[in-house]
């Protein structure tokens, strides 16, 4: 064996009897390290799960939809508005819309409501694809509902078999059970109750004219944006959101600017900041004289860095492997458990998310830059500055 | 140990081998766990596809506590005392969904 190889590996074997010696210390650093490394990690794979989530499951949203504004606030769009959209080259269909939140008083639950004539809609018709249990019921029908599978949950709670929801003046419509969505849908129905327009209408008193929305569909992708900016003219008090931007969108609400992300980074950052404190002060008088009589054995300074190396890399090292394993672990297997309080909130309906982050190397060597590589360095300066003192000075002055 | 011959001695550095191993055997595991749960999820794919393109969604439904946060693309912006003047953020949600920024706002404008 190399004579240069054979040596490091003996300095290796030091370096690990070394960590035994301090077993304590170092397995309380080697947690705590990957402690924070966890939480930076799993942040970083769950909001990379999410917005890839988002980049997959939007990919068919409408073109464009169009909302009336009013003092800053989403108002109800008049039908009229169609007829003079019609106008426009280019646009395919228009399909109104009536959705709104149904807050159940009993279980606390926000539903979201909604209603549209499926038989405009220009995606595919299989439906019936997307449902775990029933049918999805014939455009025609009233009084028919599918829902979600937490909005099911949440009735199978409160122990009835047709939804009975109330209408503003508190009086009570009921519908049947049509068809539940499948749970592969989850992270888009979970708390969805789809009815006919007309009774979704009915449901919020929304006047027959009048829709929430509109979903406009356009014949060449290519011209959407030009549409959208003839639509904002030609519409000056509506908003014209594009799939474009609905997209942006979920590439930018899954991020390090919210505050959540902020308070994780903080706890990195003070966690870090005390680690570089404790390691730069210096070392012990103990790790002093340990490098004092190594120097008087004939152990030069080069190989008692080498030894300082060894023991910060494997420290870091070891950290950084079991915080991002478990941080993809977590996000995995657990469904972020730890993030879910803060992620979903108070929400009564949780949907199944089943996040799947793609592990990519840039992400995890930000993370290795920002913690093994300063930890490193803070504790090899140390070592080099004792090292590089005579041992009898070292010695004589403790 | 004393009884052990010196070549079949287990140095420090076997044990340092032995945990690569074991970590380089639990991430082999997660590796395949991910292979097929991505062909699973290929397959969900299809059928959110279907309902995204027949209700016209845009929206994921992660949290359904506040407007703004369960449709962050479509709803109002997200501000400050949105609710009423002088009305602070309650909703926990608030702090994990970051501002959409301006891409919500009104094309061509």
């Amino acid at each position: 064996m190399d004579s240069g190889l054979r040596k490091h590996l003996n300095i290796l074997d030091y370096t690990l009897l070394s960590l035994w010696r301090r077993r304590l210390k170092n397995l309380s650093i080697l947690l705590v390290f990957a402690g924070v490394i966890f939480l930076v990690a799993s942040f970083e794979l769950v909001t990379q799960a999410l917005t890839e989530t988002a980049d997959r499951a939007l990919r068919n949203v409408p073109e464009i939809t169009l909302q009336r504004l009013s003092a800053g606030r989403q108002e109800t769009v008049p039908l009229t508005y169609m007829e003079r959209l019609r106008g426009i080259f280019g646009i395919r269909e228009i399909v109104p819309r009536v959705w709104g939140y149904y807050f159940d008083e009993v279980s606390g639950a926000n539903y979201t409501v909604m209603g549209m004539d499926r038989r405009r809609m220009p995606g595919g018709k299989e439906m019936d694809l997307a449902l775990a249990r029933g049918d999805m019921p014939d455009p025609e029908e009233r009084g028919a509902a599918v829902i979600g599978q937490g909005v099911e949950t949440v009735l199978r709670q409160k122990g009835g078999s047709l939804l009975s929801l109330f209408r503003p003046d508190l009086s009570q419509v009921s519908f049947e059970i049509a068809g539940v969505f499948a749970p592969a849908t989850d992270i888009l129905t979970s708390d969805l109750i789809v009815l006919h327009p007309e009774d979704a209408r009915d449901l919020f008193r929304i006047p027959s004219g009048m829709a929430t929305d509109l979903l406009v569909y356009v014949a060449n992708a290519d011209e959407v944006s030009t549409i959208a900016r003839k639509i904002a003219t030609l519409l000056p008090d509506t908003r014209v959101l594009t799939r474009t931007q609905i997209r942006k969108t979920y590439q930018v609400v899954f991020g390090w600017r919210s505050g959540f992300a902020s308070v994780c980074l903080l706890t990195a950052l003070t966690a870090f900041v005390i680690f570089a404190w404790d390691k730069a002060s210096g070392l012990s008088p103990e790790e002093r004289r340990e490098i004092s009589v190594l120097k008087i054995l004939g152990w030069e300074t080069a190989d008692i860095l080498a030894i300082r190396f060894w023991e910060g890399l494997l420290v870091a090292g070891l950290a950084f492997v079991l915080g991002c394993t478990a941080a993809y672990v977590h996000v995995v297997f657990y469904d972020a458990s730890l993030f879910r309080p803060v992620l979903v909130g108070w929400s009564v309906i949780r949907p199944d998310l089943r996040l799947l982050p793609t592990p990519e190397l840039a992400n995890f060597l930000l993370i290795f830059c920002g913690s093994v590589l300063p930890y490193l360095a803070a504790t090899v300066i140390p070592a080099w500055r004792s090292a590089s003192v005579p041992a009898e000075t070292a010695l004589s002055g403790m | 140990m004393t009884g052990i011959p010196a070549p079949y001695r287990l140095r420090p550095l076997h044990f340092l081998l032995m945990l690569f191993c074991a970590i380089a055997f639990v991430h082999a595991a997660l590796v395949l766990h991910a292979r097929s749960a991505r062909a699973r999820q290929t397959q969900d794919a299809a059928i959110r596809d279907t309902v995204t393109s027949n209700l016209g969604l845009t929206d994921l439904g992660v949290a359904t506590e506040a407007r703004y946060t369960r449709h962050p693309a479509v709803s109002d912006p997200m501000a400050p005392f949105m609710d009423h003047p002088g009305a602070i953020e309650h909703f926990p949600t608030g702090s994990f969904w970051a501002w959409p920024g301006p891409s919500g706002d009104r094309e061509g404008r």
